[in-house]
């Protein structure tokens, strides 16, 4: 039984999955993000960025341990913890 | 009730708020009003809750009925049939000083029977800073005249020593003349409008219609809450001022029929005036919502029912007095917007049924600019750069998002043409245009911002002076979804020209093609005198989506039109061209390898 979680994410088999490969990541209802493969850059490094960007501001992306596939972002600063999303299981 | 009569009258009050609108924009003179649509008009019942929202900026509809109620508190046994209210108190129900507030009771037979409420952003407010946003003042008292309520209309007469009073405060009185008077038309039209309605139907008949429409839109909301999933979404908003840096945190917890908005974790109210009350932030959270969620709901007292919200006091979203709140509209209440709609976008995008009307953020980054000073025909003109309204969409799960293509918690609201600041201004565009590499990346990319550049021309004090306030040029803010990055930055230059400028290019196409030294700057009251340069741009919407995924042939075209540069397709979209066209198996090895290289970096911590 499938269930949508993100265009990115779903539950299958009581685990949060990624939806292009399937691989499993915490179980249903969990924080997923720290089984993610995180890659940070910083966003003044960024095509587009302005004249004028906090220099310690950078983009997290989460992708799939297994196929690369990016999961999900957020904007942070290195202090800040993970934002977490959670679809009651 | 029959319901072809109930579809009539539902129809006409839509109608009435229309007509009281178009009879907003007919009598007042200001681009804010009529091209920036920073306006809105509702209907409110008896008691001041909200009847029927009207379009314009969406996060006033609730605070209106604040004022609507805070009116009746304190009117108490003196509210009569063709008086009219001036409120524009924030810490009572405004969202700052400088949006107005006229709300008009409506009497039928004797009996108050609904409010109209509308506002304007008004010429100026007498604050410290012209134009309203006062990013000097330290206090709300530095923010100009503010009233918790006072009667402006008795029974058809207008007070004349309170109006003179009034403009006796501001500076460029007849223009703030006329918004009172557009206020003042726009109400009247709803009043007889409405009173056209009662008497062909009879208040009986009209009340049931009122009660139903309410009714019909807590039912439906709740339907569809009951239709998503329950889960807490979160969105982190950051905003700057002069170097220091503040935080909106929101957690949304949606369970069963019910959302709550907590905005626990929020940074402590700011010295300077980016916060908002309490009303302003939950206006702040309808205003994506009602959108979003409601697009096919009545906006009514029904659809704020299922709705809570946390807000601790002190803190920057809900600011205690005699804090400074000018900039709020484009300080935290759009990071309440911006986060609100992250965190809706979140949700929707988790439900089978209603994936496809999540969206990334759009424009979160208003820039509030206002030109003051004497304008080539020698009088004093204040007004605002209206490309602050143009903004740009964020991408949707089927589609990109809208280039320069508005901002979600205002609709209807637009840009002026160039000619029309030139002719308000003693200033020169050098450009505008959409911006490169602005639109957040993702299989679905947001909508591009835009860029601009300015001169003074034909000033008769050699230039004019701006005020520049707003959420900062250091992080971006317009979320990406499900993978997809945020909206490129705002950013604001002074270039200084040159000393000796007689060579200077006067029709320099690009920032770096303007002669003179760039100065970053982003909060205070600047010169634009000279040869100097004022250039400015706004970010685009969020992406959807892994930008691996975007087809090759959208990325490509992206390039061919100057919305992606060519680092971008490469680094970013993984797309490789020779030739002019997509050389599909570099692209797909540039492809893995990228993806490759994110498992590198190795699980997160």
């Amino acid at each position: 039984m499938r269930k949508r979680i993100s265009e990115s994410l779903m539950v299958e088999d009581g685990e949060i999955c990624c939806a292009s490969c399937a691989q499993a990541l915490a179980p249903a209802g969990a924080s997923w993000k720290k089984a993610a493969a995180l890659s940070t850059v910083p966003v003044k490094e960024l095509p587009g960025t302005g004249s004028n960007v906090e220099p310690r501001v950078v983009l997290r992306r989460f992708a799939c341990p297994h196929c690369g596939h990016l999961l999900d972002t957020e904007t942070a600063l290195p202090e800040d913890p993970f934002l977490e999303d959670v679809v009651s299981a | 009730m029959d319901p072809i009569t109930f579809s009539i009258i539902r129809h006409r009050l839509f109608r009435v708020i229309e007509e009281a609108v178009i009879t907003l924009k007919h009598v007042s003179g200001s681009a804010v009003t009529n091209e920036g649509h920073d306006l809105m008009v509702s209907l409110y019942q008896a008691d001041g809750s909200l009847l029927m929202g009207g379009v314009g900026f969406l996060h006033h509809l609730t605070s209106a009925a604040e004022a609507c109620k805070a009116i009746i508190r304190r009117f108490a046994g003196q509210i009569a049939d063709g008086d009219m209210f001036l409120l524009n108190d924030p810490y009572t129900a405004a969202l700052h000083t400088s949006d107005i507030y006229l709300v008009a009771p409506i009497h039928h037979g004797g009996r108050l029977v609904a409010w109209s409420a509308c506002f304007v952003h008004v010429t100026d407010i007498g604050a410290m800073n012209p134009g309203g946003f006062a990013p000097e003042a330290q206090d709300i008292f530095t923010e100009g005249f503010s009233s918790p309520g006072i009667k402006l209309i008795d029974r058809g007469e207008l007070r004349q020593d309170l109006w003179d009073t009034i403009l006796n405060m501001v500076r460029s009185p007849e223009m703030v003349a006329l918004d009172l008077r557009s206020m003042i038309a726009c109400n009247n039209v709803a009043r007889e409008r409405m009173l056209a309605l009662i008497n062909k139907y009879g208040t009986d008949v009209v009340d049931g219609a009122c009660r139903t429409l309410i009714n019909q839109s807590e039912v439906r909301l709740r339907e569809r809450l009951r239709e998503l999933p329950d889960g807490r979404w979160q969105s982190r908003q950051y905003l700057e001022v002069k170097g220091e840096i503040y935080k909106v945190l929101l957690t949304m917890t949606k369970h069963a029929d019910t959302l709550t908005f907590d905005f626990t974790g929020s940074s402590p109210q700011s010295k300077y005036s980016v916060n908002c009350s309490k009303w302003a932030s939950l206006g702040g959270l309808f205003a994506p919502l009602f959108p979003l969620l409601c697009y096919d709901i009545v906006w009514n007292e029904g659809a704020i029912r299922p709705i809570t919200m946390i807000a601790p006091d002190g803190s920057i979203v809900n600011c205690t007095r005699p804090a400074p709140v000018s900039v709020a509209t484009v300080g935290a209440i759009q990071s309440v917007n911006n986060a609100a709609c992250s965190t809706i976008g979140k949700m929707l995008a988790a439900s089978e049924k209603y994936a496809d009307e999540a969206t990334a953020v759009w424009h979160a980054n208003h820039f509030a600019i206002f030109m003051f000073g004497n304008n080539q025909r020698g009088r004093l003109a204040i007004g605002i750069l209206t490309e602050t309204f143009a903004g740009a969409g964020g991408a949707r799960t089927f589609g990109d998002g809208v280039d320069i293509g508005g901002e979600i918690p205002n609709p209807i609201s637009r840009m002026a043409n160039v000619e029309t600041i030139e002719a308000q201004f003693p200033i020169r565009y050098l450009f505008r245009r959409r911006l490169i590499d602005s639109a957040g990346a993702g299989r679905f990319r947001g909508g591009a911002g835009g860029e601009l550049a300015i001169v003074a021309h034909d000033a008769p004090d050699g230039g004019i002076h701006y005020v520049l306030s707003g959420k900062g040029p250091r992080f971006p803010q317009s979320d990406g979804l499900c993978g997809g990055s945020p909206g490129a930055v705002n950013d604001y230059v002074w270039v200084h020209a040159p000393p000796q400028a007689y060579n200077i290019d006067r029709f320099a196409q690009g920032l770096h093609e303007i002669p003179g030294e760039d100065e970053p700057i982003s909060w205070g009251v600047f010169p634009l005198m000279g040869d100097d340069a004022l250039y400015v741009r706004w970010n685009g919407g969020g992406g959807i989506g892994d930008p691996l995924d975007r087809l090759p042939e959208r990325v490509a075209a992206d390039l061919a039109a100057g919305v992606i540069s060519r680092q971008a397709a490469s680094e970013i979209y993984g797309v490789v061209e020779t030739a002019g066209s997509v050389d599909q198996g570099a692209t797909a090895a540039k492809r893995k390898a990228l993806r490759q290289a994110r498992l590198v970096a190795g699980p997160s911590q």
